[in-house]
């Protein structure tokens, strides 16, 4: 009776963060995005378990990255199949800095960005000057990304073939080194947060809906102004950057890099590509819905099947992978937004 | 000076000259049609004119400027739009969404950009659509989007590619009707269309091409009697009705 009554006073803010929160689909992805973000943070309170912290702290990661190839392929339709090169530049970038010159991963992960955000840059521009687009554009950078890793395993400097370690220390917070795996969840997390939020701005500004314009038709949006060369390099960009910054973490958390584990394929529809397909390419809840779905789904089956385990995640993905795009073409987003729809359309006529 | 000014532009695809020392003058205001058999070049003018395609030779000049070899975005932020023949509708976002790309063009501000696109939508006659997914849209209503995310980039020439093809005659009269309205408000119109009702109805003053050549020029009642333009294209009936 008393709940009734405060519902009704139209100035509690409660009442009013829950007219925003649910207000249209864009707010109510983002609401479901933040409460499952909001259940991450409080989950070391109930899962002490390193190795389902460690499954969580990837799943978190992956949502980061899957946004990251979401801008680029969700939004503008750009096939980047290999966007896992950009995690390997930033993965080798912060390494090289806190193993050479010792720099901060807190500022190597930054620089890593920058690393990949110009990566990106080279890509756009090649593919552009030689209008390289759909499967063309696809296997371009799937041929760079094996270019990439030959170059990296014959180059002393990053370990060649090797690869590169982070030296073990003591809990050490400037060199985000942890005992635990707590902190590293929460690192996970803030990266999640920021790159939630910046798909949002993105989407709702006219850079995002350019880039949507783009993804629909490139001729039909060259014709109503849009610079459609510039606006999909600053696509690339974004991304490229993202991941470059999200393979700095990945680096500092799982501890070593070497070439032929990421610059990967499989790595690549692991980390990727996976999350976004599964949750709704080119949806804003569609990469965290999918990354924290798909991954510790994936984990399980995994311990299940207890086989070689490079191989079996692969085909535990690709099904997934090939069930979703079956079943489900517009992802886990897609199906809430059909419930979403009708429950609006029943509303209505009550 | 003329507002638009082809300037013998010629469009050669392998040895077929699809468009051959093409020149036209449109003036602020004016509408005028381009007429012509099917493969005449029509939409490849169009192509050349709104930096689609480059010239092989040949001058197009818009409001004083050279746009010949601009891309089709710098031209759109010059003043000059364009449709297409077939409708592109951005399928999976709502008509508003769609007509906001076009108002994108003269703003950074999602909110300026918003009411501009509900402006060109009720200009349009599409507010009860304005929500709806683009794909949802009946070839009427595709054709209507077409023009108001065109009129949503404020131009100052709007190329129309056959907007009425495929319309019924109820359909085609409403939107006869904002064109002259889109006129009216001093914004010139070049139309290339093959319904001759819709030709004779609008248009001050019909240019007509054959084999990628302009045969003719005039005014509507003159160029309709001219014998080579009922040989190549109007035929004995036209005359005749």
């Amino acid at each position: 009776m008393s709940a009734e009554i405060s519902t009704k006073n139209m100035n509690n803010p409660v009442r009013r963060i829950m007219r925003i929160a649910f207000s249209d689909w864009d707010h109510i992805q983002m609401t479901i995005c933040f409460a499952l973000f909001g259940l991450i943070a409080l989950a070391p309170l109930v899962i002490h378990s390193p190795y389902y912290l460690g499954i969580l702290i990837l799943a978190t990661l992956y949502t980061f990255t899957g946004v990251s190839w979401n801008i680029v392929a969700g939004f503008t339709g750009q096939l980047l199949i290999a966007h896992v090169s950009f995690l390997a530049v930033g993965a080798f970038t912060t390494i090289v800095l806190l193993d050479k010159f010792s720099i901060s991963p807190w500022v190597g992960i930054l620089i890593s960005g920058v690393a990949a955000a110009l990566l990106g840059i080279a890509i756009a521009l090649i593919t552009l000057r030689y209008g390289l687009k759909m499967d063309y554009f696809a296997l371009f950078t799937i041929a760079l990304m094996v270019a990439l890793r030959t170059l990296f395993l014959k180059w002393e400097l990053v370990g060649g073939a090797v690869g590169m370690w982070v030296r073990l220390t003591d809990n050490s917070f400037m060199k985000m080194t942890f005992q635990t795996k707590e902190p590293y969840l929460y690192i996970a997390l803030l990266l999640a947060v920021i790159g939630l939020l910046i798909q949002y701005r993105v989407y709702h500004s006219k850079m995002g809906r350019y880039f949507v314009a783009i993804r629909e038709d490139e001729h039909a949006a060259a014709a109503l102004g849009v610079n459609t060369s510039l606006y999909k390099t600053i696509a690339v960009v974004i991304g490229a950057a993202m991941a470059g910054v999200a393979g700095g973490f990945y680096v500092m958390y799982v501890t070593y890099v070497e070439p032929t584990q990421v610059f990967n394929l499989g790595l690549n529809v692991e980390i990727m590509m996976s999350a976004p397909i599964i949750g709704g390419l080119g949806s804003l809840a569609g990469p965290v819905l999918g990354a924290l779905l798909n991954k510790p789904l994936a984990e399980l089956a995994r311990g299940f099947l207890s086989a070689q385990p490079s191989g079996t995640t692969l085909i535990v993905y690709g099904s997934f992978l090939i069930l979703s795009i079956l079943f489900m073409p517009r992802g886990i987003t897609g199906l809430l937004h059909r419930l979403y729809l009708r429950l609006q359309r029943r509303e209505k006529a009550d | 000076m003329s507002l638009l000014e082809v300037q013998g532009i010629s469009k050669r695809f392998g040895g077929l000259v699809a468009v051959g020392d093409f020149s036209l003058n449109l003036d602020g205001g004016q509408i005028i049609a381009l007429i012509g058999p099917n493969g005449a070049g029509k939409t490849t003018a169009f192509n050349v004119i709104s930096g689609f395609y480059k010239a092989d030779s040949g001058k197009v000049i818009f409001d004083g400027r050279d746009i010949t070899n601009l891309r089709p975005d710098q031209i759109c932020k010059l003043g000059l739009a364009r449709t297409f023949q077939v409708v592109r509708p951005f399928q999976g976002i709502s008509v508003l969404d769609n007509v906001m790309v076009g108002a994108y063009a003269r703003t950074n501000d999602a909110h300026t950009a918003r009411s501009k696109a509900e402006e060109a939508i009720e200009f349009m006659g599409m507010q009860k659509m304005a929500n709806q997914m683009a794909s949802g849209l009946p070839i009427a209503g595709r054709k209507r989007l077409e023009i108001a995310r065109a009129l949503a980039t404020e131009p100052k020439i709007l190329l129309l590619d056959e907007t009425m093809a495929g319309l019924r005659s109820g359909e085609a009269e409403e939107v006869i009707g904002m064109v002259r309205k889109i006129s009216e408000n001093g914004i010139a119109i070049f139309l290339v269309e093959h319904v001759m009702k819709v030709v004779m109805l609008l248009a001050e003053r019909i240019v007509v091409i054959h084999h990628g050549e302009k045969i003719a020029e005039g005014l509507p009642a003159d160029v309709v009697q001219n014998q080579q333009v009922i040989d190549a294209y109007l035929g004995e009936a036209h005359v005749a009705s």
